[in-house]
């Protein structure tokens, strides 16, 4: 049985206990998936877990709250679902967790860099075992996955979900935790006044259109985001690089210790912002002084939601 | 808003570098301002009547004071605004003169930083709104944590105030290092026939309960109603039989226990009564070293005991107590000389610490009163006292002076000529210091009319040759070296502070200084009140203290704590976090952050979760605002927007930066 069906048999053992499943479908066209909610056997048959279904569905787990929800989730989503449970922002008997144990998904920023033309409208996708084609307009085109791999899915340690009701597939070996990106050590070791102006420019691309908040799954503060707020008043809606950058650093600053690096927010921002740069930094920072990884265990407190006097990593007096 | 700015001069202190009229006059441009001026000390009753007319005059509903820091005149201020009918939240301060006339000599830069200042706390009051203290009862009853000296003044004045006391000792007996003291200086009077009536006032107070072999496990609560939680180690003895006749103590097969009342001259039985005049007269089995505890052999003071209350059972005991007021006075331990490898560390039984060679001195010490020497109980001829072993020496992380060892050599050095005429006593000082009540006099009788020899230098290294002891070091008056055969060599020792003050410390949220004493509010002007409302400072807990000092601040702790209790009612300061209801997501993350417990989680009526702060227990600190990622709780009177208002006054916004 293929996991697809092994998934779908699964989600049917378990659709009359819940108010939903949610993984992904085709989407607009054969190239982009989407989130699915399933409700039916019938909502079953347009499940989709090729590497194009790429969504973290751990962003729709609060807003299920209260209700008894199942989600299929990858291995980097089971982070974020960890870091929700432990935040006790969702209750573990609140969802069922359908594990995928994965291979790494597509980065769309990347095939459409390697198509010959702009994509328009795809007319199919066919997915090999390690290869896509592509027609569009009656031409195909053939991509390797391993080249179209999205960023986070080159460095995963770990591709298999950690916490899961039911896991499909076979388990990968384990993998090292510490393996970093060529294009965030390139991008570190940049002088102070050219990451200035590297920011400056990109940020000059930011719409604020918030897609890269509303899709993150650990930002919770629903309608009362401090951004659209003026009391308190942190920032202006001025669209300038200043104040786009701002709601960045709110946003990072916001996710210290929490962030479980699923990259939603650069897949999602439409003017390609690397936004994984900040986040990547900030969890280094916190792994470095806190010796913390979000969502990888249950029973581990995020840093910045306890009070010690000391810490034991950063010496104030050393008696 | 109608702002009124008042820049001090405070004498030359600021005027000195800062030009005041200059800062009154950018003032009156700031917005909002209508009226400024400057006066020579604007805290004296001329400044402040100078505030209250001008606020009647002009009409003004808000004040700017720039002077000193708000930790000394805030309060001040607030009560003349309050005078001239303004809540007195409506006041900010600037502080022009210890952030900026005392660390700066450039009058013009001085001078633009003054205004700077100013025009922070004018943006900051523009955003101030008016706050009420609420009011609540108290809990007439004072904690006391120590039981030395200073500890055992401040119970017996609150007691005598008709305050209930509990007292809490972390020994078997209360009495503290002054209880291990022979005699005192300058008087020369017996240390425990002086203590000693004191210490029995403490136990048959009615007022007064006593806890010893105890420790505070945890405190909570805030000033007027904390709620402390005692941890009574087990003693297994039973103390409500123990008749204190020691007989357990006189068949006890175990003598190997140290004896820590003696300084670990010696060993002592594992159930002990640590001296004649302990209180409470309790024995206690030390478990480390109890054969019964620890292999389950013997049993033997259970089978003499003659009201049975040995107890091998016994588990530690958990005490809960509502205090209103806390006084700390948990004293001091000595320096750990061993550091120091020129006074042999630890290698010569003949070189002791001060407080030993007061227990040897002690009649009812080890050696009965009588001077015998560790090695070999002989009588030491050449007695050395060598000064500053862990004090005013940077190199061991010591800086400070210890206050009082200058004199308790004194002291020493004459006992020992009453002790044993023939013999000697040499004393190595760097200065002698001497500055109380009949103190230098003491000191010049031991050097004229007992005849110590005193030699300024310090001591280079101790080394045995025979049965003796040679000390080596410099005559810095003479300018050589010297070396003086030695019988005995007394330490002494300088003060740290109490092993646990730090960890006490956080549980009273009380801050330690670099070396671990607790830190007063006001090194002047409150030298025993904390920065934690209703905890107070008594004794050597705050800094090295001689008895009749610690007699005082115990005295005036209590004072403190009595005059707080004596208020029918309370009030609270209206600066603490506040929810908005509407923003809360009820995330909880604020709940798991507040170090005092002062969140909790409420439903509203439609069943969302809500935080709600209990006023009272917060203490204004802020961490949950900062948790907050939408900024749902606030710190009253330190709103983020009054916050950012500041920082905008210092760092302009570019309104219209545009970098394409």
């Amino acid at each position: 049985m293929s996991q697809l069906e092994e998934l779908k048999a699964a989600i049917r053992g378990h659709l009359d206990s819940l108010d939903c499943v949610i993984g992904w479908e085709e989407g607009y066209d054969p190239l982009h998936a989407t989130p699915l909610f399933i409700h039916t056997e019938a909502d079953l048959d347009r499940l989709n877990i090729s590497p194009l279904a790429v969504h973290n569905l751990a962003t729709y787990a609060t807003g299920f709250k209260g209700t008894k929800i199942g989600i299929v989730v990858r291995g980097c989503h089971s982070r974020s679902i960890i870091e929700l449970l432990t935040e006790k922002l969702i209750e573990r008997d609140e969802v069922v967790l359908f594990g995928l144990c994965c291979d790494g998904v597509v980065s769309q920023r990347k095939i459409r860099a390697a198509l010959p033309a702009d994509p328009g409208f795809v007319e199919a996708v066919e997915i090999g075992a390690d290869e896509l084609e592509i027609t569009i307009a009656g031409e195909k085109t053939t991509l390797k996955v391993q080249d179209v791999l999205a960023d986070k899915c080159r460095i995963c340690a770990y591709p298999d979900p950690l916490l899961a009701d039911v896991l499909i597939g076979e388990k990968h070996a384990e993998r090292p935790n510490d393996v970093g990106l060529a294009c965030q050590d390139d991008f570190e070791a940049k002088s102070g006044a050219e990451k200035l102006a590297f920011w400056q420019d990109t940020m000059s691309r930011c719409i604020r259109c918030y897609a890269c908040r509303n899709v993150c799954p650990m930002c919770v503060c629903q309608d009362y985001c401090i951004a659209g707020s003026r009391d308190p008043l942190w920032m202006s809606q001025e669209n300038t690089p200043a104040e786009n950058f701002m709601f960045q650093m709110i946003h990072v600053s916001h996710l210290t210790g929490r962030c479980t690096e699923c990259g939603e927010c650069e897949r999602a921002c439409p003017v390609d912002i690397p936004l994984m740069l900040l986040r990547r930094y900030m969890n280094k920072q916190v792994r470095e002084v806190f010796g913390h990884q979000a969502g990888i265990t249950l029973d581990k407190t995020p840093p910045l939601l306890t009070f010690q006097v000391e810490e034991a990593r950063i010496k104030e007096r050393d008696w | 808003m109608r702002i009124g700015v008042f820049i001090c001069h405070c004498g030359s202190n600021i005027a000195g570098t800062v030009d005041c009229e200059s800062v009154v006059e950018i003032a009156s441009g700031f917005p909002e301002v209508v009226f400024a001026t400057d006066s020579m000390y604007t805290c004296s009753e001329p400044g402040q009547d100078g505030i209250i007319s001008a606020i009647h005059e002009h009409n003004l509903d808000g004040v700017v004071v720039a002077s000193c820091t708000p930790r000394m005149h805030e309060p001040t201020f607030r009560r003349a605004v309050e005078r001239a009918g303004l809540n007195r939240y409506m006041f900010e301060m600037a502080n022009i003169r210890e952030h900026v006339s005392w660390i700066g000599k450039d009058k013009e830069h001085n001078t633009r930083k003054s205004a700077d200042l100013v025009l922070m706390a004018v943006e900051k009051l523009r955003r101030n709104r008016p706050l009420v203290a609420k009011s609540f009862e108290t809990v007439k009853r004072v904690l006391v944590i120590g039981g030395g000296v200073a500890g055992i003044q401040a119970a017996l004045d609150c007691a005598d105030g008709g305050i209930d006391v509990v007292m809490v000792e972390r020994d078997q007996s209360i009495g503290g290092k002054m209880a291990k003291l022979d005699k005192t200086f300058p008087t020369i009077d017996c240390s425990s026939c002086v203590l000693g009536p004191k210490m029995v006032d403490i136990a048959q107070h009615d007022k007064i309960t006593l806890h010893t072999c105890a420790e505070i496990e945890s405190v909570s609560g805030y000033v007027g109603n904390f709620s402390v939680t005692i941890r009574r180690r087990a003693t297994y003895v039973d103390w409500t039989r123990c008749t204190g006749c020691g007989i357990c103590t006189e068949k006890c097969p175990s003598k190997r226990s140290p004896d820590t009342f003696n300084e670990f001259m010696g060993t002592t039985t594992s159930i002990n009564i640590p001296f004649p005049q302990a209180i409470p007269k309790k024995a206690a089995i030390n478990p480390d070293t109890c054969m019964k505890l620890q292999k389950g052999k013997c049993g033997i003071c259970a089978k003499v005991c003659p009201v049975g209350c040995i107890d091998y059972e016994q588990q530690d005991e958990l005490i809960n107590v509502d205090v209103g007021a806390i006084v700390v006075a948990t004293g001091y331990d000595l320096f750990d000389w061993h550091k120091y490898p020129q006074y042999g560390e630890g290698r010569y039984p003949d070189v002791i610490t001060a407080l030993q060679y007061e227990r040897l001195l002690s009649a009812s010490g080890p050696t009965g009163g009588h001077i015998k020497r560790p090695s070999d109980g002989k009588e030491p001829k050449n007695v050395v006292f060598i000064q500053c072993v862990g004090s005013r020496d940077r190199s061991v992380d010591r800086p400070y002076c210890s206050g009082f060892c200058c004199m308790y050599t004194a002291k020493q050095a004459i006992l020992t000529k009453d002790h044993i005429p023939d013999s000697q006593s040499f004393v190595f000082y760097m200065d002698i210091r001497a500055p109380g009540k009949g103190y230098d006099e003491f000191t010049r009788r031991a050097m004229e009319e007992y005849g110590a020899q005193y030699v300024r230098g310090r001591v280079a290294m101790i080394y045995p040759k025979g049965d003796r002891l040679i000390v080596r070091g410099a005559d810095t008056l003479a300018g050589t070296q010297v070396e003086v055969p030695a019988d005995l060599v007394v330490l002494a020792t300088g003060v740290e502070a109490a092993q646990g003050a730090v960890k006490l410390g956080e549980t009273l949220r009380v801050v330690p200084d670099q070396y671990g004493f607790f830190v007063e509010s006001h090194p002047k002007l409150k030298p025993v009140e904390t920065n934690t409302a209703g905890v107070y400072l008594a004794g050597a807990c705050q800094g090295p203290k001689d008895i009749p000092t610690s007699v005082g601040q115990g005295s005036a702790a209590a004072a403190k704590a009595l005059g707080l209790l004596s208020k029918a009612q309370l009030e609270s300061d209206p600066a603490v976090s506040k929810v908005n209801l509407s923003r809360c997501v009820g995330c909880q993350k604020c709940i798991s952050t507040c170090p005092f417990g002062a969140i909790k989680a409420v439903t509203d009526r439609f069943g969302n979760l809500k935080a709600e702060v209990i006023e009272t227990v917060c203490q204004g600190c802020g961490i949950c605002t900062v948790t907050c990622p939408q900024g749902a709780i606030q710190l009253e009177h330190f709103t983020d927007n009054q916050i950012l208002a500041e920082v905008n006054a210092l760092c302009p916004p570019k309104m219209y930066v545009n970098f394409e």
